[in-house]
């Protein structure tokens, strides 16, 4: 028997059986669909995930720490702890000789600094960094601009800076902030530093802070700080803390380098933990997320494998029953000329089928499933533009057509040897 | 031999039919005549001894062997008809060439032209159910035809019919027997069928007990 005929053949036994066929497609079309939409919403917790994390910048930077258990980072290291290392400018020249690397600065933060604007005030931390290699990292502004070497007392704004809450001087309540910071470029913001002297007096020094512009998001602590110039920010710091900085001897507490490309990442991190450091990138953190992101697909991957083979057992049953009632002619068939393979075959395709057909239509309401989900949950999260809670691969398609069509061929082997193996005259006599 | 203890049905039967035969096996039921049938058309295997068909040995090959020799060298007709129910005559007549895998157009054509054999073309859209007794056999005398078999095996071909129609059948079949040479083998409890045959073999407790010519 020739392949299309077979499947003609088949295909037309699969509807003699109409309400039966279908309630056993129903079944594979539940089983294939809560297998896609559950590793679908896997992927769709990894994408939104990995997008939100690995924005243009934050990839490329690596952030290098002397020590990291004085950063009471431990808990996330991925490097080794080192002794006598100083991360001082010294340092940081070798690091600029690394290939791949485009630019390294020092990172010195000031943190207990205070805005006052429209009479309120606003917490913030200062990262200073140096405007010598800014043009060549990866801070964009969304607007203003980027401030030149020599703009010292110039700064940008991350996008989230003024936006904490902050205790009111009147009111003890907290409140949301109301500033457009669009408006902001171009001014002069004042900067409150406090200290108390050796006579238990507070002392206050104010200093005028120009808004360049405003940082698009990296995902970072970028967002959540002012950014400006680390000798400004140095001065700062020894003022406020009174003691004279000795990078020299005792190095920066953190360092960025910016490389080229996420491709070099991997080589510049062990080139700079060669050196002794601590070397931390959003890389590393991608990737030990990837694996559990792995093991989550795994396991919701697994909860819809559970309503397969619930399906794959109703593709027996089915085919089973089928045979009961067509033994007869199975016989028939054997005896006017029907190979076991032609009997065999007959029945593997149309279990193949039904895995196919649910397949397909599993498909199908899967992606309804999917863009439904991400709808209703784009209602309610809300935010511009649209939500990835469940996303579809072209992969998971494939693998779940194939898949689907695997389970049903393989549900209908046994019925099938069976069918095949009847005695044609005892079939023939069956009623 | 379908029960668990081999029950011998047939316990010594040595026949040799020719070319162009037309033969009846007669018996009261239980003579084994049905079982002898089968035996020869290779659907039950001896348990002892030989068939042997042209060059073929049929008590030596395996099943497969068996549904294929069967798609080439032998019609069945039985009582009950044994069409599909969900096909029309003209698939009915038609599957036997499926499984041979000839192609469509030719299927058709072969088809049509042993249902002409039969008289039925008219009937050919019609399912069993739509059919009377007679003319359901005669849809399966098609479909035995259909693969221009040189043996037709038939197990009481007219064990259902009233007379008037099992005398249309008997003719039919003895029509194709002196037209195409094709040996019949028949088994038959009836007499009346036996006039229509050139031997009659009469059996008795899965033995021979006499063979005429006629």
């Amino acid at each position: 028997m020739n392949k299309q005929e077979l499947l003609r053949l088949s295909w037309e036994n699969l509807w003699r059986m109409k309400f039966r066929t279908i309630l056993t497609i129903i079944g594979v079309v539940i089983g294939t669909s809560s297998i896609i939409v559950m590793v679908s919403i896997g992927n769709g917790a990894q994408k939104s995930i990995t997008d939100e994390l690995s924005g243009v910048g934050s990839v490329t930077t690596l952030q290098v720490y002397q020590d990291l258990s004085s950063m009471g980072m431990s808990a996330v290291s991925g490097g080794k702890q080192k002794d006598k290392v100083i991360l001082n400018d010294d340092a940081i020249k070798d690091m600029k000789k690394i290939d791949g690397v485009v630019a390294v600065t020092p990172v010195v933060s000031l943190n207990g600094g205070e805005i006052e604007l429209n009479r309120d005030q606003y917490g913030v931390s200062l990262m200073g960094i140096d405007y010598g290699v800014l043009k060549d990292m990866r801070y964009e502004t969304t607007s203003g601009k980027k401030p030149g070497a020599n703009d010292d007392n110039s700064v940008i704004l991350g996008k989230e800076a003024l936006t904490s809450f902050t205790l009111t001087g009147i009111s003890a309540q907290p409140e949301a902030s109301t500033i457009n910071m669009e408006d902001l470029i171009g001014q002069n913001v004042n900067l409150i530093v406090k200290r108390t002297n050796a006579a238990g007096e507070e002392e206050i020094r104010s200093q005028k802070l120009k808004v360049a512009g405003i940082l698009e998001s990296t995902g970072g602590n970028e967002d959540y700080s002012i950014i400006a110039d680390y000798q400004l920010v140095t001065e700062l710091n020894e003022w406020q803390t009174g003691v004279k900085s000795n990078v020299k001897k005792n190095g920066y507490a953190e360092a960025l380098a910016t490389v080229e490309d996420s491709s070099v990442v991997n080589s510049v991190t062990s080139e700079i933990e060669a050196m002794k450091f601590t070397v931390f990138s959003m890389q590393q953190i991608l990737d030990s997320m990837g694996s559990v992101f792995q093991m989550l697909q795994i396991l919701l991957g697994g909860i819809g494998g559970v309503a397969l083979l619930v399906a794959c057992i109703g593709i027996v049953n089915t085919m089973t029953m089928s045979i009961y009632e067509r033994t007869k002619e199975i016989g028939i068939m054997k005896v006017i000329g029907a190979s076991i393979s032609d009997i065999r075959n007959m029945f593997i395709t149309e279990s193949t089928m039904i895995g196919l057909i649910g397949g397909i239509v599993g498909i199908i309401i899967s992606i309804a499933l999917s863009l439904l989900i991400n709808l209703i949950a784009g209602f309610f999260i809300g935010g511009e533009g649209s939500v990835t809670i469940s996303y579809i691969t072209p992969g998971l398609v494939i693998f779940a057509l194939v898949f689907s069509a695997l389970v049903g061929m393989l549900s209908g082997v046994r019925p099938a040897i069976k069918a095949a193996n009847l005695s044609s005259l005892d079939a023939i006599r069956s009623e | 031999m379908l029960g668990k203890e081999d029950i011998h049905i047939l316990k010594g039967i040595n026949l040799d039919i020719e070319q162009g035969e037309m033969v009846a096996l007669l018996g009261p039921s239980g003579s084994g005549k049905s079982t002898f049938l089968n035996v020869l058309g290779g659907l039950v295997p001896p348990t002892s001894g030989e068939i042997k068909i042209r060059d073929y040995l049929i008590s030596e090959m395996t099943e497969n062997e068996l549904c294929l020799f069967r798609r080439e060298h032998l019609g069945f007709i039985f009582q009950s008809y044994n069409l599909i129910s969900t096909m029309t005559a003209m698939e009915n007549v038609a599957l036997a060439l499926t499984f041979a895998g000839v192609k469509k157009e030719i299927r058709r054509e072969r088809a049509k032209e042993a249902l002409e054999v039969v008289g039925l073309v008219d009937r050919m859209g019609h399912k069993p159910s739509e059919l009377s007794g007679g003319q359901q056999q005669r849809v399966s005398i098609a479909r035995a035809l259909v693969n221009h078999p040189e043996i037709i095996l038939a197990d009481e071909p007219t064990g259902n019919l009233d007379s008037k129609t099992s005398a249309d059948i008997m003719e039919m079949i003895t029509r194709l027997n002196r037209e195409e040479n094709q040996t019949f083998v028949i088994v038959t409890h009836d007499p009346d069928t036996t006039k229509y045959c050139t031997k009659v073999i009469h059996m008795q407790d899965g033995l021979i007990e006499r063979s005429v010519n006629q």
